[in-house]
C-alpha cells in the first residue's frame, strides 16, 4: 500500500515537473515563432512605408518637374522665343507687298509662299 | 570487533556528511543574507535585458494633408572590433569604404579601438545596408533606427527644418514644436535565452508614447508655385537671394513661405549657414517705396489728405534739411493717388510733413514693423524702427519712403495683409493642428487677432489707390489678368559698409494682393542685388504676377474639393 503510494506520488510529481518544463519549452518556441513573425510584420510594415514615400515622391511637383526637366530638357519659352504667324489677310501691308513679291517663276511652277514668320522683341 | 570497526565508520562518514551539511548551510545562509542583492543582480543581467523604446516622431501634413516629414526605418551600422581578428581589419576596410562612401582613414581609426561596440555608420541606405549584409563579415551588425526623411527634399526647407540623427528637432518647424513631435520613450526588460539572444517576450514594459502630428497651413502646390517662379526670376536677374511669403490676409495663415538659396532636407548636413538661414524671418532690410502704404494709410484715416489732394512735386529735386531727396523720374503736380501710383518720394515726404512725426511712427508700429509678429518659427527678429526722440532732421522725409527702418518680408506680407483684409493686423502662423496617430485633434490654432490697424473704409480705399500702382503705375508688370491686382512696388538702394548708399547694389520688392475685389492671398516678393535690373517693378512684380495667378487658379479649381470635404466631415461629425 505505502509502495503504491510512494509510486503514485512519484509518478504525480514527476508528470507536474515535466508538463512545467514542457510548458515553458512550449513558451519559448511560441516565441522564437512569434519573433521571427514579427520580424517579418515589421519588414513589410517598412517595405510598406518605403513604397508609401517613394509614391509621395515621385508624385511631387519638384519630382515631376525635375524629371521634365532632366529627360526632356524642355524650356518653357520666353516671350522672345516666340514666332508669330502672320497672314497676308490680316495685315493689310503684307497684304500689298504679297502680289509684287510673287515671281513669274513662282506662278510658273505653283510655289507658292510659306506663312511669314517674324520675332517679337528680338 | 568487526561490528564496532564499522561501526565506528559509519559514525565518522556520517560526521563528516553532518559537518558538510552545517558548512552548506552556513553558506547557503551567508549567501542568502549577504550576497542576495549583488548575485540576483548578476542573474538579472544574465537573463533580462534592458530597452529603451524609441517612440514614433510626429509626421508633418500640409493643408491638404500631404505627408511633408515621414519616419522611414533605416539600418545602422557597428562593429565589434574586440571580435575581429586585426588580420581581417584591413580586407574588412577594403571591402566596406567603398560602399559607404567612407573614408579609409576613418574606418581604420574605428575599427583598430579596443572597444566590444563601436558605431561605423548611422541611418545608411537600403542599398548600402544590403549590400553590406550580402558580404557577410564578422564582427559587424545592423540595429534599426528611425530616419526622418522629407519626400520633396528642398520644398519649404526653411520652414520643415529638420532633425539630427537621434530625431532631436534642430531648425524651423521640427524645432519649434519638438515637445509635440518627439513623443515619450518607453523601456522594456526583455528575457534573454542560453546564447544571451534577445527573447520577445518581456518581463516589465512601459510603451513609448508616439509624438504628435501637425497640419501645416501650407500648402504643397502654392509653396512649388511660390518657389519655382523664385527660382525663374533668381536666374532671370542673377539676385544673391530672395525670399517670398504668401499668406491669407484673413487669418495670418502662411499658404507658402521660401528663401533662396536654399538646401536639401534630405542633406541638411551639407548644407552651409548661408543656405540654412530663413531670411524672411531672420534677415531685415531698408524695404525702400513699399513702406509708403503705411505713409498712405496714415494719411488717409488720419484724413489730413484725400487721394485727389494735389502736391508739387518740385520737380525731382527737393531739400529736406541737409538732405537732397530726388524722384527716380521727375514730377510737377500729382494728386495723392498718384503719388502712389508713380511712387514720389518728394510726394510722400510732404504727405508724411502734414502728418508729424508722432503720427508717423504711430502707424509703423501699429501695422507690425519693428516687433516680432510671433510667427511659429525660430529665429524671428523684431526688425528697426527707432523712438521718434531719435529721429534726424530728415528722418520725416526718409522713413516715410522706407529709408532708417529695419523690416523683415513677413513683416512687409502683414502690412499689406492689413490693408487686403479691411484694416487688422492678424499673427502670422503656419500650424493649423496638433493630432494624435488616430487623427484625434489636440490642439487647434485658430488666427489671432493682434490689433485693428486702420478701419474698413480707410482699407478701401488704400486697396483702391494700390490698385491704380498696378493698372497705371509703377507695378504694371504685376496684373493679375482674370483676377485684377493691387499692390507696391519698392526699389531700396543698399548701404555701403562704408554707411553711405551703394550706386549698384539694390533691394528690388513687391507686395501686393490678389483679386483687387476681395483679396484672397497677399505676396511679398524681395531680391537682393539683382542685376542687371534692379527696379521692384521689373524684377519682382512679375513673379507676384505669376504666383497669384497660378495660386489663384488652383484655389478656385479646389474650392468644390474643399466643400465636399466641409460636408463630409459635417457629416461624420454628426454620425
Amino acid at each position: 500500500m505505502r509502495l503504491s503510494r510512494f509510486l503514485a506520488l512519484t509518478f504525480f510529481i514527476t508528470s507536474f515537473s515535466l508538463l512545467y518544463v514542457w510548458q515553458q519549452t512550449e513558451i519559448f518556441r511560441l516565441a522564437y515563432i512569434d519573433q521571427s513573425n514579427f520580424t517579418t510584420f515589421q519588414d513589410l510594415l517598412d517595405k510598406n512605408t518605403v513604397l508609401r514615400y517613394n509614391m509621395g515622391k515621385n508624385t511631387s511637383l519638384v519630382r515631376i518637374a525635375s524629371r521634365l526637366d532632366e529627360s526632356l530638357a524642355f524650356q518653357m519659352p520666353q516671350g522672345y522665343h516666340l514666332v508669330r504667324l502672320t497672314g497676308a489677310k490680316d495685315n493689310p501691308k503684307l497684304a500689298k507687298q504679297a502680289p509684287q513679291r510673287e515671281s513669274l517663276a513662282f506662278r510658273l511652277f505653283g510655289i507658292k509662299r510659306q506663312a511669314e514668320a517674324k520675332t517679337i522683341n528680338p | 570487533m568487526h561490528i564496532s570497526n564499522y561501526r565506528r565508520r559509519v559514525e565518522a562518514v556520517f560526521l563528516l556528511f553532518i559537518i558538510f551539511l552545517i558548512f552548506c548551510s552556513a553558506r547557503l545562509l551567508f549567501i542568502q543574507l549577504f550576497r542576495s542583492n549583488y548575485l540576483s543582480g548578476i542573474a538579472q543581467k544574465q537573463h533580462n535585458l534592458f530597452i529603451e523604446l524609441e517612440p514614433r516622431r510626429g509626421t508633418i501634413y500640409d493643408a491638404r494633408l500631404k505627408p511633408q516629414a515621414v519616419n522611414m526605418s533605416a539600418d545602422s551600422l557597428y562593429a565589434c572590433p574586440n571580435e575581429i581578428p586585426d588580420k581581417d581589419k584591413e580586407a574588412l576596410i577594403n571591402k566596406i569604404a567603398p560602399i559607404l562612401n567612407l573614408d579609409r582613414a576613418y574606418l581604420k581609426d574605428r575599427l583598430y579601438r579596443k572597444k566590444s561596440f563601436i558605431w561605423l555608420a548611422r541611418k545608411i541606405n537600403p542599398q548600402q545596408s544590403q549590400a553590406i549584409r550580402i558580404l557577410k563579415l564578422k564582427g559587424l551588425g545592423f540595429i534599426k533606427e528611425s530616419k526622418r526623411s522629407y519626400p520633396n527634399g528642398y520644398l519649404a526647407s526653411h520652414i520643415f527644418g529638420f532633425a539630427g540623427l537621434d530625431n532631436k528637432g534642430l531648425d524651423g518647424l521640427e524645432f519649434y514644436y519638438d515637445s509635440y513631435l518627439k513623443g515619450q520613450p518607453g523601456w522594456a526588460l526583455f528575457l534573454r535565452d542560453a546564447r544571451q539572444k534577445r527573447l520577445d517576450l518581456w518581463e516589465k514594459t512601459v510603451l513609448p508614447k508616439d509624438g504628435y502630428d501637425l497640419v501645416l497651413t501650407i500648402d504643397e502646390v502654392i509653396q512649388y508655385i511660390a518657389e519655382r517662379e523664385l527660382d525663374k526670376a533668381l536666374k532671370s536677374f542673377n539676385a544673391k537671394a530672395a525670399s517670398i511669403v504668401v499668406m491669407n490676409p484673413h487669418t495670418g495663415a502662411i499658404l507658402a513661405l521660401a528663401n533662396r538659396p536654399t538646401f536639401d532636407l534630405n542633406e541638411s548636413a551639407s548644407a552651409t549657414t548661408k543656405q540654412l538661414r530663413n531670411q524672411a524671418i531672420c534677415d531685415l532690410f531698408e524695404p525702400g517705396s513699399v513702406f509708403k502704404i503705411v505713409a498712405l494709410s496714415a494719411a488717409l484715416e488720419e484724413q489730413k489728405v484725400s487721394e485727389e489732394d494735389k502736391f508739387f512735386c518740385e520737380n525731382g529735386a527737393y531739400r529736406v534739411a541737409t538732405h537732397l531727396l530726388h524722384d527716380h523720374r521727375p514730377h510737377g503736380w500729382l494728386t495723392f493717388r498718384e503719388v502712389i501710383e508713380q511712387s514720389s518720394n518728394i510726394g510722400t515726404a510732404k504727405v508724411a510733413q502734414l502728418l508729424g512725426i508722432n503720427t508717423v511712427y504711430k502707424y509703423i508700429k501699429l501695422f507690425g514693423f519693428g516687433v516680432k509678429l510671433g510667427i511659429d518659427l525660430p529665429g524671428e527678429t523684431a526688425g528697426i524702427t527707432r523712438e521718434p526722440r531719435l529721429w534726424s532732421k530728415v528722418s520725416i522725409a526718409t522713413i516715410p519712403i522706407g529709408h532708417e527702418v529695419g523690416v523683415t518680408t513677413l513683416q512687409l506680407a502683414s502690412a499689406i495683409s492689413v490693408v487686403a483684409n479691411g484694416g487688422e493686423l492678424m499673427k502670422p502662423y503656419l500650424v493649423s493642428e496638433i493630432r494624435d496617430k488616430y487623427e484625434q485633434t489636440i490642439k487647434v490654432f485658430a488666427p489671432v487677432l493682434i490689433r485693428r490697424v486702420i478701419s474698413g473704409e480707410t482699407a478701401a480705399r488704400v486697396r483702391k489707390v494700390l490698385t491704380g500702382v498696378v493698372e497705371n503705375g509703377t507695378g504694371k508688370s504685376a496684373k493679375v489678368s482674370g483676377f485684377g491686382s493691387g499692390g507696391k512696388t519698392g526699389t531700396a538702394q543698399k548701404l555701403e559698409p562704408n554707411g553711405t548708399y551703394s550706386h549698384s547694389k539694390f533691394i528690388a520688392s513687391f507686395i501686393g494682393f490678389a483679386p483687387a475685389q476681395e483679396p484672397a492671398i497677399v505676396i511679398a516678393v524681395c531680391f537682393d542685388e539683382p542685376r542687371p535690373y534692379y527696379f521692384g517693378g521689373v524684377v519682382a512684380a512679375p513673379v507676384f504676377k505669376n504666383v497669384a495667378k497660378d495660386t489663384l487658379s488652383y484655389l478656385k479649381a479646389m474650392q468644390p474639393l474643399n466643400a465636399k470635404l466641409l460636408e463630409l466631415n459635417e457629416a461624420n461629425r454628426n454620425n
